[in-house]
C-alpha cells in the first residue's frame, strides 16, 4: 500500500499560497497581504441596504469549481452540498443515474472505460463511491451510521473479509487537513487557552463602538482620529487591560507616545510573535479571517467610506494592528500559563502530526466496491498487494471535494434537463403570432419573484401581455420620495446617477402635506425622544409609567391581530391627515443652474434625455409596436418589519431600493407628447390612445399601488378597468401559489385567504420568513415571452424581455447582459454560498439576530458581525448555478462575450451556465468547457394542466415545469 | 358570592395557574423524550399556549375575585396541608394571596401567554421548537409558584425553575459555543446568590419557627443582627436574581437567547423576580435598617451603572439591558426605602414596556428608515467635565471588567475546592485499593 499516499491535500494551506502567488511582486509583504484581503473579506456593506453580491467574488477570475474551493477552503467553509444531502436528494430522484453518468464520463474522459477493481471500469468505480459506497472518515460518523441503519448499510456483509485482507498492512499517513496558520490554532491544537475568545471580545466591542452609526447614545471619543488612536486613547483615559491581554494597556500608550502607525504596530507584533518571512503571508491572511464579518466591514468602508458617517478613515490596517497589539498580549499570556514557546517556528514544531486514518474506514470502502461489484467475499481475499495498491491509489485520484463536485454537477445537470427540455416541447405549442392589439401590457422587473403574477395575468386572457425589464426601468436617479429625508440612488449599484428627481405635493393639497409634514415631524421627534430617554435613568423612570400600559396594549393588539392593528392605526392617519396627491419633477425645461439640485445634481431629465430613456427601455423590451391602450409599469419593494435583512427583499436593480418612483418616472415621461413626438421622428411611435401608468408592486404583502391615476384619460377608463381587476385577481392567485411554499399556511388556500395570509406575514413583529425572497431561483431567460409563455417555471427564473429579431448587431443584447450578467449571477451566488454553508457564508438563524451599530447583525451579545443571508431566506434553496438561457444564436452571445469581459469571465469561467436558444431553429446548445455544445432534448412530454393552480396546488415542494393551457390558448381578441 | 365560595374558587384558581403550565411541560416533556421525538409544532405549541392561557385566565379569576368584589377580601394564606412532615418539622403548602402575589402573578401570566403565541410565529421550524416551548411553560410554572408561594420552600422551587429555565435559554443555540459560555455564567451567578435564598430559608425557620412569609412578620422580635443577617442573605438573592451589582456581568451576556425570551426573562419577568423576593420578604428588610441601606446603595449604584452602559451599548438587546438594569437599580432602592406602593407600580410599567421594546428590537433598521437617523447624544458629564467624561466611557465600553473581578475573587475558593477534590480523590483512592486489596 501507498504509505505516502496523500487523498486529502491539505486545503487550507494550499488555497492560501495559492491566492498569495496571485498577488503583485513588487509591494511590500503587508501591502499585498492587506490588498489580497480586501478581495477575500466579505463585501457587505451596512445592512440598511442589501446590495447581493457574489460571495466568493475574489475568485472569480478563476474556474468555478476551482474558485469555490479554493475560496471555501480560506473561509474553512463548504463549497458544495454536504455529500449526504446529495445522496439523499439521489435516492428521492432530484439526482438520476444518468445525471451521476455524465457528470463522471465528463470529468473522466477516455479514462472511463478502463477496468479498476473487482471487474469495475473507472466510471462504475465512480459510480458506486458516489452513490453507495460507505465513506465516513472518522469512527464516530461510522458508528453513528451503523447504529441508523443496522446490517442494511451499503457493503456491510463484506466488512469482515476486508478487514482480514488489509490486516497487517501498513497505514497510510494522511496530510493535516488544516495545518495551523497562526499561533491560536496551535495554542488550540495543544489544548491550552484559545485566545480568540479573549481577543475577540475585545475586538467586537471595540469595533461596534467605533464603527456605530447612531446607535448608541455617546459616541465613542476620538473617533474621528481613526480606530488605532481612538482604542489606545481609551487606554489613556483609563480603561482597564483584559487580563487575558496584560500588558496591552501599555503597549497602546506607548503607541500613542510613540506615534506609531498602525503598519508599525503590524510589524512589531509580527516580529514578536516570531513570524517569518515565509510564514507572514498566510499568517496575516488567516489573522484577519479569525473575525471576517467586522475585519470586512472594515475594509469595505475602507474603500466605500460614503457608506459611513462619523468615524475619521476607517482602515483595515488599523482594525489588523489594534487585533495584534491585543493578541500578541493574550498569545504571550497563554504560552506562557501553558508552558509553550511564543515563537511561532519552535510553536508550530510542537503540533503533532494528524493522525492516519483508520483500518475500519479502509475496510468499508473496500467492503463497498465489493457489494457493487457484486463479488464475493473470496474475490477480497484473492486481492494482490499491487491490486490494492492501484484500488488506494484510484480512491485518492477521487477525493471527497472531488466526488461532491460531481454531485453537484448531476444536481445541476437534472434541472437543466427538465427546463430545456420543457422549452423545447412548449416550442410547437407556441401560438403563430398575434397581429392583434393586445387589451393591455404590463411590464415587471425581471425579478423571479415576479414570474407567478405574470403566470397569472397571461392565464386570464390571450390579451394580457407581460414583460420583463430591470426595475429601475432604464432610469437611473436619485430619487427623493415626499417623505423622504434625502435623495437616495435608485439604479443598480455600478451606475452613479446623474440626475435627481423629487416627488412633491401637488399645489392644491399643500395643506395636506403641510399637516401631515407637521405630525409626522412631531410624531417621528417623539418617537426618537422615546427611545432615547425610556432607555436613561430619569427618562425610563418617568416614561414607564406612562409608556408601560401604552406598550402592553401595542403588544398585545401587534402579536394578536398584526394585520388589523396595522390596518386601523394606517387608516386612522389617512382620516386624520391623508397622503396629499403627488408629482414628479420628472422633466426639466431649462439647462439653467436653478434646475440643479443642492447636491449638484440635475433635477428631472431634458427633452433628449427623456427620449433616449423611454426609446431605450422599450427597444430592449422589444416594446415597439401593437401597444395596448393600457401600459402598466410595475416597480417593486419589500415591507417588513422586526427584520434586519428587510432590504434585502427590495429591487436589486434599483440598488437595494423600492423602484416605485422609477416606474412612475418611466410612466409620465412615456406619456409626454413631446416626448412621443420625438419618439415617432426615431420611428417609435407611440399611438396617441397608449397610456402608460406606473405602480409599486409589493412582493411580501402582494399590495400593488398604482401612481397618477388622476391623469388616466377618460376614454381609457374600460381597458383601465380591465387591466385592474386583471392585476387584482392575478396578486391574490401569486399570494396563493407563495403560500404553497410557507409551512405555516394551509396548503390550498383560497386567493382570497392567501392574500389576507401574506398581508400578515408582512405586517407581523413576530415572521422571520416575510417572504422568501430570491429563494429558489435558478434560471434566467432572456428573450421573447413568447418562448417561455405557458409553463410553469414555479417562480425561479428571472425573466428578461428582448427581441433578437429586432437586434441584428446584437447592440441590445449586449446592453442587456452586460446589466442581467453580474446582477443575476450575483443574486444567484449569493444565494448559493448562503445555502452550502449558511454558518459561515450566511448568517444563521435570525432569531437570536442582535442589530449594532446599525451596520449589521450579531448573533447574540458580541459575535462576529453576520453577513450573507439567513437561514430562514435560504433554508428551501436549491443551490445551482443560474442557468441563462438566451434567446439568440450562440455567434450573438460570443460577439456579446468578446464586448463585454465580465460577462465572459462568468460564462467561461462557467460561474453561469449559458445556454443558447436559437432564434429561428430553436436549437439549443450548452457552453461547456469553452464552446458551445448542442443539447440533444429529452423526449418527456410535459405535463399539461389548465390553469397554474391545478399544477402548484399540489405540494409545497420543488416543481417541474408544465404548460399551463389557458396561458396559450388560441382564441380571437374580445376587443 | 358566600365568603366560602369566594375562597374556593381562589384555592382552585391558584392551584391550576401553577400546574397547568407545569403539566404540559411535563407531560411534552416526556413525549418528546419517549418516541414523539419529532411531534408536530401546531401540537407543542397548541398544548403549551393553552395551558398558559389557562393559567392566564385562573391567575385573572383569582384577581377579579381579590380586588374585584368589594367588601370581601379573602384572607392572605390559603393552606393545602403539609408537603412533608417529619416529627414536628414540615415543609407546609401554602399559598398566599395578596395584592402583590396577584400582580405579579398576572402579569407573568400574560407576558407569558402573549410571548408564547409570538414565539409560534417566530421559531417556526427551528430545531429546538419543542424545547423551546417546554421550557416556556417551566418558566411559567416556576414564576407562578413564585408569586403565590407562601412559604420559602415553595418559592425556592419556583426560584429555581425560573433560573435553570432562564440559564436554558441563554444557551438555547448550543451548537455555538459563546451561548454556552454565557449560560453557564449566567447559572453559576445564580447558583452563587441562591446560597442566600437556601441559607435564609434555613435561618428563618430555626429563629421564627416557620418558612411561611406571614411568619416574618415576627422578625422585629428578632435580635438587630439576626434580622439583619436575614435580611442580607434575602438581599444577595435578590441582587443575583436581578443582576444588581457586583453580579450584573451576566446580564448582557443572556442575550444569546431567542429575542422572545430575552424579552419574557430580561425586559419582564425573570429580572424582576429578585425585586419580588424582596417585596416578600419586606417585613425583614424593614426592621433591618442596615440591610436596607445597604439595598439603597446598591440599588442606587446599579442604576447609574446601567445608564452608563446603556448610552455606550451599541448593539439593540445589550442597550435595552442596560437601561432595564439601571430601572431594575431604581425599584430596588424604592423597596429599601419602604416605599412599596411606587416600587410595585414602577415594575409593572417597566415590565410591560421592556417586554414591547425587546419584541420590537430587530427593527431598529426598519424604525431608524421611518423616524430619521439619530445622532449621537453626550456621554454623562461630557460638558462639565470631558475627561472624566471620557474616563467613564472608557469604562463602560468593558463594563467594569465586571466578570474578570469576580473571577479573581472567587479564584481561590475554586482553587481551594480543586485542591479539596484532588484530597477527595486520593483519599477515596486509598479507601478502594484497601477494599479490593483482600
Amino acid at each position: 500500500m501507498c504509505a505516502g499516499s496523500s487523498w486529502r491535500a491539505s486545503r487550507r494551506a494550499v488555497a492560501i499560497s495559492a491566492h498569495a502567488d496571485a498577488g503583485a511582486r513588487d509591494a511590500s509583504p503587508l501591502d499585498r497581504a492587506l490588498s489580497r484581503l480586501h478581495d477575500i473579506l466579505p463585501d457587505q456593506g451596512p445592512i440598511g441596504v442589501f446590495i447581493h453580491h457574489n460571495t466568493l467574488h475574489a475568485f472569480q477570475h478563476l474556474p468555478f469549481h476551482e474558485g469555490v474551493q479554493q475560496g471555501a477552503a480560506l473561509l474553512d467553509a463548504r463549497p458544495y452540498l454536504d455529500m449526504h444531502e446529495f445522496r439523499s436528494a439521489w435516492r428521492r430522484g432530484r439526482i438520476e443515474d444518468d445525471d451521476a453518468a455524465a457528470a463522471i464520463r465528463r470529468a473522466l474522459g477516455h479514462t472511463a472505460d478502463e477496468r479498476v477493481i473487482f471487474g469495475l471500469s473507472r466510471a462504475e468505480f465512480c459510480l458506486a463511491l458516489l452513490r453507495d459506497v460507505v465513506d465516513e472518515e472518522d469512527e464516530a460518523g461510522l458508528a453513528y451510521l451503523q447504529s441508523r441503519a443496522p446490517g442494511s448499510l451499503h457493503g456491510a456483509a463484506h466488512v469482515p473479509a476486508a478487514l482480514e485482507r488489509l490486516r497487517g498492512l501498513p497505514p497510510r499517513t494522511e496530510s493535516d487537513p488544516s495545518p495551523p496558520l497562526r499561533h491560536r490554532d496551535a495554542l488550540v491544537r495543544l489544548r491550552a487557552h484559545d485566545t480568540d475568545i479573549s481577543v475577540h471580545a475585545e475586538l467586537v466591542r471595540l469595533s461596534a463602538v467605533f464603527l456605530d452609526h447612531g446607535q448608541a447614545m455617546a459616541e465613542m471619543p476620538h473617533r474621528h482620529e481613526g480606530f488605532l488612536r481612538a482604542v489606545c486613547e481609551l487606554y489613556a483615559a483609563g480603561a482597564t487591560e483584559p487580563d487575558a491581554c496584560h500588558g496591552v494597556r501599555d503597549d497602546a500608550l506607548e503607541v500613542l507616545a510613540q506615534g506609531h502607525s498602525a503598519r508599525a504596530v503590524i510589524s512589531a507584533a509580527v516580529a514578536a510573535l516570531g513570524i517569518d518571512d515565509a510564514s507572514f503571508d498566510s499568517f496575516i491572511v488567516a489573522t484577519a479571517l479569525a473575525l471576517p464579518g467586522w475585519t470586512g466591514m472594515f475594509s469595505r468602508l475602507e474603500r466605500h467610506p460614503e457608506e459611513i458617517e462619523g468615524p475619521g478613515a476607517v482602515t483595515l490596517a488599523d482594525m489588523l494592528a489594534v487585533r495584534l497589539l491585543h493578541e500578541r498580549r493574550a498569545i504571550e499570556h497563554a504560552a506562557a500559563v501553558a508552558g509553550l514557546p511564543m515563537d511561532w517556528t519552535s510553536l508550530r514544531a510542537r503540533v503533532a502530526r494528524h493522525p492516519t486514518s483508520a483500518p475500519a474506514h479502509d475496510a468499508w470502502l473496500l467492503a463497498g466496491f465489493a457489494e457493487s461489484a457484486g463479488v464475493s467475499d473470496a474475490s477480497i481475499a484473492a486481492l494482490s498487494g499491487d491490486e490494492l495498491l492501484g484500488y488506494f491509489a484510484e480512491v485518492a485520484a477521487m477525493p471527497r471535494l472531488r466526488r461532491r463536485q460531481l454531485m453537484h454537477e448531476a444536481y445541476e445537470r437534472r434541472y437543466r434537463r427538465q427546463i430545456l427540455d420543457a422549452l423545447h416541447a412548449l416550442r410547437p405549442e407556441i401560438p403563430p403570432e398575434r397581429h392583434l392589439r393586445p387589451a393591455a401590457q404590463f411590464v415587471f422587473c425581471i425579478d423571479e419573484r415576479e414570474e407567478s403574477i405574470r403566470r397569472a395575468l397571461e392565464e386570464q386572457s390571450p390579451d394580457f401581455e407581460t414583460f420583463g425589464a430591470a426595475g429601475f426601468f432604464g432610469v437611473a436617479i436619485d430619487f427623493m420620495g415626499l417623505y423622504d429625508d434625502s435623495p437616495a440612488a435608485h439604479c443598480p449599484v455600478v451606475i452613479t446617477p446623474a440626475h435627481e428627481v423629487h416627488e412633491s405635493a401637488n399645489a392644491d393639497e399643500q395643506h395636506w402635506h403641510l399637516r401631515r409634514t407637521g405630525l409626522r415631524d412631531r410624531w417621528r421627534a417623539a418617537s426618537r425622544a422615546v427611545h432615547r430617554k425610556s432607555r436613561t435613568l430619569s427618562g425610563g423612570a418617568g416614561l414607564s409609567f406612562v409608556l408601560g400600559p401604552i406598550a402592553a396594549a401595542l403588544a398585545l393588539s401587534r402579536v394578536i391581530a398584526p394585520r388589523t392593528s396595522l390596518a386601523l392605526v394606517d387608516s386612522a392617519r389617512e382620516r386624520f391627515a391623508p397622503r396629499p396627491s403627488t408629482r414628479l419633477s420628472a422633466l426639466r425645461l431649462t439647462e439653467d443652474a436653478t434646475s440643479r439640485s443642492e447636491r449638484g445634481k440635475l433635477v428631472g431629465f431634458s427633452l433628449a434625455e427623456t427620449v433616449d430613456r423611454v426609446g431605450g427601455v422599450l427597444r430592449s423590451l422589444g416594446m415597439t409596436t401593437r401597444f395596448a391602450p393600457v401600459v402598466i409599469i410595475l416597480g417593486h419593494g419589500s415591507t417588513s418589519l422586526n427584520n434586519p435583512h428587510e432590504s434585502a427583499h427590495d429591487c436589486g436593480a434599483c440598488g437595494g431600493r423600492r423602484g416605485g418612483g422609477n416606474a412612475r418616472l418611466f410612466a409620465e415621461m412615456a406619456n409626454n407628447d413631446a416626448v412621443r413626438d420625438a419618439l415617432q421622428a426615431q420611428g417609435l411611435t407611440i399611438p396617441d390612445d397608449v397610456w402608460f401608468i406606473g405602480g409599486l408592486h409589493d412582493t411580501a404583502s402582494d399590495d400593488v399601488t398604482l401612481y397618477d391615476l388622476e391623469y388616466l384619460p377618460v376614454g381609457h377608463a374600460a381597458a383601465f378597468q380591465r387591466a385592474h381587476d386583471a392585476l387584482d385577481a392575478a396578486r391574490r392567485e401569486s399570494a396563493a401559489e407563495r403560500c404553497r411554499r410557507f409551512a405555516n399556511a394551509p396548503l390550498g388556500l383560497s386567493p382570497d385567504a392567501a392574500l389576507r395570509h401574506v398581508e400578515a406575514r408582512s405586517s407581523h413583529l413576530a415572521q422571520p420568513r416575510p417572504e422568501y425572497g430570491h429563494c429558489t431561483n435558478a434560471i434566467a431567460i432572456v428573450g421573447r415571452r413568447s418562448i417561455s409563455r405557458g409553463l410553469h417555471l414555479d417562480r425561479r427564473p428571472f425573466l428578461v424581455s428582448y427581441d433578437p429579431t429586432a437586434d441584428t448587431d446584437a447592440a441590445i443584447l449586449t446592453r442587456i447582459l452586460a446589466a442581467v450578467g453580474p446582477v443575476g449571477a450575483g443574486i444567484s451566488l449569493e444565494y448559493y454560498f448562503s445555502a452550502v454553508d449558511n454558518e459561515r457564508f450566511g448568517c444563521g438563524t435570525k432569531l437570536p439576530h442582535n442589530v449594532t451599530g446599525l451596520v449589521g447583525v450579531m448573533a447574540g451579545h458580541q459575535s462576529d458581525l453576520r453577513t450573507g443571508l439567513p437561514l430562514q431566506m435560504v433554508e428551501i434553496h436549491e443551490p445551482l448555478r443560474l442557468l441563462l438561457i438566451v434567446d439568440a444564436s450562440t455567434e450573438a452571445l460570443l460577439t456579446v462575450a468578446s464586448r463585454v469581459a465580465e460577462v465572459a469571465e462568468l460564462v467561461v469561467n462557467e460561474w453561469v451556465q449559458l445556454v443558447s436558444c436559437d432564434p429561428g431553429t430553436g436549437a439549443m446548445s450548452i457552453f461547456e468547457d469553452g464552446r458551445f455544445v448542442p443539447y440533444v432534448p429529452g423526449a418527456q412530454a410535459l405535463p399539461r394542466v389548465q390553469r397554474s393552480r391545478d399544477w402548484h396546488m399540489q405540494s409545497r415542494e420543488h416543481l417541474p415545469p408544465a404548460l399551463i393551457l389557458s396561458a396559450i390558448v388560441r382564441h380571437g381578441t374580445q376587443t | 358570592m358566600s365568603v366560602a365560595a369566594i375562597d374556593g374558587v381562589m384555592r382552585w384558581a391558584v392551584i391550576i395557574a401553577i400546574c397547568a403550565p407545569l403539566l404540559s411541560a411535563l407531560v411534552i416533556g416526556v413525549l418528546l423524550m419517549g418516541r414523539a421525538r419529532w411531534m408536530r409544532e401546531s401540537a407543542v405549541a397548541g398544548g403549551v399556549t393553552a395551558s398558559l392561557f389557562v393559567s392566564a385566565a385562573a391567575s385573572f379569576v383569582a384577581s377579579a375575585c381579590h380586588f374585584g368584589i368589594p367588601g370581601i377580601r379573602v384572607p392572605g394564606n390559603i393552606e393545602y396541608g403539609d408537603w412533608l412532615a417529619v416529627g414536628d418539622y414540615s415543609v407546609p403548602l401554602v399559598a398566599l394571596v395578596d395584592g402583590i402575589a396577584l400582580t405579579f402573578s398576572l402579569l407573568a401570566a400574560t407576558l407569558t401567554a402573549l410571548v408564547a403565541r409570538f414565539s409560534r410565529t417566530y421559531l417556526h421550524k427551528e430545531a429546538g421548537f419543542a424545547r423551546f416551548f417546554v421550557l416556556l411553560a417551566m418558566f411559567a410554572a416556576g414564576s407562578q409558584l413564585v408569586a403565590f408561594a407562601g412559604a420559602l420552600d415553595a418559592f425556592f422551587a419556583g426560584w429555581e425553575l425560573i433560573g435553570l429555565s432562564s440559564a436554558l435559554f441563554i444557551g438555547f443555540f448550543h451548537e455555538r459555543d459563546e451561548p454556552v459560555r454565557s449560560s453557564v455564567r449566567a447559572f453559576a451567578t445564580y447558583r452563587l446568590c441562591d446560597v442566600g435564598l437556601l441559607i435564609a430559608m434555613v435561618t428563618v425557620h430555626e429563629v421564627l419557627g416557620s418558612t411561611r412569609f406571614s411568619a416574618l412578620t415576627a422578625s422585629g422580635s428578632l435580635p438587630a443582627l439576626e434580622s439583619a443577617t436575614i435580611g442580607a442573605l434575602f438581599l444577595l438573592s435578590a441582587m443575583g436574581k436581578s443582576a444588581q451589582l457586583p453580579f450584573s456581568g451576566w446580564l448582557p451576556r443572556a442575550m444569546e437567547g431567542p429575542t422572545p425570551s430575552s424579552a419574557l426573562f430580561y425586559g419582564a419577568v425573570s429580572i424582576h423576580a429578585g425585586l419580588y423576593l424582596m417585596l416578600r420578604v419586606s417585613p425583614v428588610i424593614a426592621v433591618a435598617p442596615v440591610v436596607a441601606g445597604i439595598g439603597v446603595v446598591v440599588g442606587v449604584a446599579t442604576a447609574i451603572y446601567g445608564a452608563a452602559m446603556a448610552r455606550v451599548h451599541t448593539d439593540a438587546k445589550g442597550a435595552l439591558a442596560h437601561a432595564t438594569l439601571s430601572q431594575i437599580g431604581l425599584i430596588l432602592a424604592e423597596i429599601c426605602l419602604g416605599l412599596t406602593r411606587l416600587a410595585i407600580a414602577h415594575l409593572v410599567c417597566h415590565a410591560l414596556l421592556r417586554a414591547y421594546q425587546y419584541l420590537r428590537a430587530p427593527n431598529m433598521i426598519h424604525d431608524v428608515h421611518q423616524h430619521g437617523h439619530m445622532d449621537h447624544g453626550h456621554m454623562m458629564f461630557a460638558r462639565i467635565a470631558p475627561r472624566l467624561s471620557e474616563r467613564i466611557y472608557a469604562l463602560a465600553v468593558h463594563r467594569l471588567r465586571l466578570d474578570e473581578q469576580i473571577d479573581r475573587a472567587i479564584a481561590p475558593v475554586l482553587r481551594l475546592s480543586r485542591a479539596l477534590a484532588r484530597v477527595d480523590a486520593r483519599l477515596s483512592g486509598i479507601v478502594q485499593s484497601e477494599r479490593s486489596a483482600p
